[in-house]
């Protein structure tokens, strides 16, 4: 298969999912039934941006970075922009979850915006990346792919058998708080003013998809069974080991190889150059100190997380 | 009999679908269709927000007598039960988008904008309906809801629907159609804040319309005489099931959409952002013609068709 050519030879599958029903849309109703949720989406529309004009383009100078640098950085944002284009059909799988499941409007409204600025997030960081000498399409070595690739949350968020508060809990309450950590993080660190900008911008919008995640499961939680606390701890669970230990946020968790070394060091360079990244060494505690607010906000409303191990971390 | 076209009594027990296994990379992400770049950057610089930009105080039920408020809520209910389709179908697509190896970066960035934008007509049509007297749940009569309950998203994900199949039909030709409705109920809107709602809504849907064509022009050097004759058949189909069935214009179909097109009757006569039957009736005309000659500029003959309403289009 060539690359970037539409062919009808592409790969099937078939799984069973919540489209395997007929639909039925009525009665249909747009009441607000989670408040804090409807509130989200109308902030959202207030604070909409466009990286093509919202961001001092003009103040990026990229004369004074060297070429390495110029080079790590430009891998590091597009990294980024793979992992923010993922959500571009993660977060509309989820918006037909909540339709088919007919939950409250309120929640397909919001991640219909949520999916807007995910799409905006890609955009911005594959801009930066030109900017920088260039986006690049792929990474280097194909070992790494399987990292960053795909957290399986579309293929979830359409199966029926696995439960919606699981997906979000996974999904928001975690992975989306990890990101949203290191993108606080990455405010106090990058020094360039136009990567900050961006780093702001997104994080603005990062802080209201965590918000959704823990008003959905605090609204929920007080009707879960203890069947289903257990499946949204298993969902949790599988997110940090399976994906974030993994390396999907944070190159350094991903399993030792000579693509992940390769990538680490891409972003010690970029880091260095006050052009957005961290390193392991600062980003380590602020992870681990993540991990244990999520367990804490787990635990009030009656889900336990157990304890992580990981080679570069030990049990935390 | 219920009335209903055979391609709207589906069966009570679904096939599972086949979907494309995605292969993310390479990840091309620069701009590759110019025309859809520049109408994603409009649309992110066109911009609004519905609680803000509509001067909902100055809408007043009591304007207007019982008759006049009872239809208007049916309207704009109806309104947004179509407008409902959009929280699925527009996701759905874009994960089709995604998941198809090869398709451009483009369509995927403007459908996360119609998505939202989408939304807000809802929040529209259903505040205009809570103003009247209260959003109306259903059709009057339930065999209408068929025409609503196409399960679009279903068949978007399903690899044996082809992609550009369906932007012609819904994209092109559907948002088009509902573009230039749209601004004839914006044109014979006498009460300024429905005007006004519509100046916002009719502005997305022109895009929405023109993202269809556009995309059909980019991909046509590459069909197939099977391609064109397929777009041709589903647009045929399209036309005779849906659009005749009355979602657009319930008056096409008073058998199952009576109450809706009496209450559209009774809202367009009160300036209060509908059409007559015959202004729409002009419309369809008019609009079923200028597609016919840009399909056919695709390589796309798109057949005449007979309506008991309309006659020859």
């Amino acid at each position: 298969m060539e690359d970037g050519v539409i062919t009808r030879e592409q790969a099937l599958e078939q799984i069973a999912t919540l489209l395997d029903s007929p639909e039925s849309r009525f009665p249909l109703n747009f009441n607000s039934k989670m408040p804090r949720i409807r509130e989200l989406f109308h902030a959202a529309t207030k604070n909409q941006w466009d990286p093509k004009v919202d961001i001092d383009w003009d103040k990026l100078d990229v004369s004074k970075y060297t070429q390495e640098q110029r080079d790590a950085a430009r891998l590091y944002w597009s990294r980024r922009a793979w992992g923010e284009y993922g959500a571009i059909s993660e977060s509309p799988a989820l918006q037909i979850r909540f339709a088919d499941e007919n939950r409250p409007s309120d929640m397909q409204m919001f991640f219909s915006i949520r999916s807007q600025e995910e799409a905006r997030h890609a955009e911005v960081c594959h801009d930066l990346a030109e900017h920088l000498g260039g986006y690049i399409e792929k990474p280097i070595s194909q070992l790494f792919q399987g990292s960053i690739a795909s957290h399986g949350v579309r293929r979830a968020a359409l199966a029926a058998e696995v439960p919606l508060e699981g997906i979000i809990a996974a999904l928001v309450c975690t992975a989306e708080e990890i990101a949203f950590d290191v993108f606080h993080h990455l405010e106090d660190v990058t020094e360039d003013p136009v990567a900050l900008q961006l780093v702001r911008l997104i994080m603005r919008d990062e802080s209201r998809h965590c918000a959704f995640g823990w008003y959905f499961l605090e609204e929920i939680c007080d009707d879960l069974t203890d069947e289903q606390k257990q499946m949204i701890q298993e969902a949790v669970v599988n997110m940090i080991e399976k994906v974030e230990l993994n390396g999907y946020h944070s190159v350094w968790l991903a399993p030792d190889s000579e693509a992940t070394r390769k990538e680490i060091e891409t972003d010690e360079i970029t880091h260095a150059a006050g052009l957005g990244a961290t390193t392991e060494e600062l980003e380590k505690p602020i992870f681990v100190k993540t991990i244990a607010r999520i367990r804490e906000r787990m635990a009030k409303l009656g889900i336990d997380m157990p304890k992580f191990t990981h080679p570069k971390v030990g049990e935390f | 009999m219920n009335g209903l076209p055979n391609t709207l009594v589906g069966p009570a027990e679904l096939e599972t679908v086949r979907t494309f296994v995605e292969q993310r990379f390479p990840l091309y992400m620069s701009p590759t269709i110019d025309s859809i770049w520049k109408l994603y950057d409009e649309a992110k610089q066109g911009r609004w927000n519905p609680q803000r930009d509509v001067d909902w105080d100055a809408l007043s039920a009591e304007d207007y007598d019982e008759d006049v408020r009872r239809a208007a809520r049916r309207t704009y209910s109806r309104r947004a039960w179509n407008e409902a389709t959009g929280l699925t179908e527009t996701p759905a697509l874009l994960i089709r988008f995604c998941m198809e190896t090869g398709r451009e970066i483009d369509p995927k960035f403007f459908l996360t904008v119609r998505n939202t934008e989408e939304v807000w007509n809802i929040e529209c049509f259903d505040r205009v309906a809570e103003i009247f007297g209260g959003r109306i749940d259903r059709p009057a009569n339930p065999a209408y809801e068929a025409v609503f309950n196409q399960h679009r998203h279903r068949r978007i994900i399903d690899y044996s629907q082809t992609l550009d199949a369906y932007v012609a039909v819904h994209a092109a030709f559907e948002d088009g159609l509902e573009y230039v409705l749209s601004e004839a109920w914006r044109s014979e809107a006498e009460n300024p804040v429905i005007a006004g709602m519509f100046d916002h809504i009719v502005r997305a849907k022109k895009r929405h319309g023109t993202f269809g064509w556009l995309y059909l022009e980019h991909r046509a050097p590459e069909w197939s005489e099977e391609d064109r004759t397929r777009i041709a058949d589903e647009l045929v189909t399209y036309i005779n099931d849906i659009v005749l069935a009355g979602l657009q214009c319930p008056w096409l179909s008073p058998e199952t959409a009576g109450a809706e097109a009496e209450a559209d009757a009774v809202t367009a006569e009160a300036g209060l952002g509908a059409a007559s039957k015959e202004a729409e009736t002009g419309v369809l005309v008019d609009f079923f013609a200028d597609a016919r000659s840009r399909f056919e500029g695709l390589g796309i003959a798109l057949p005449r068709i007979n309506s008991n309403r309309l006659g020859w289009l």
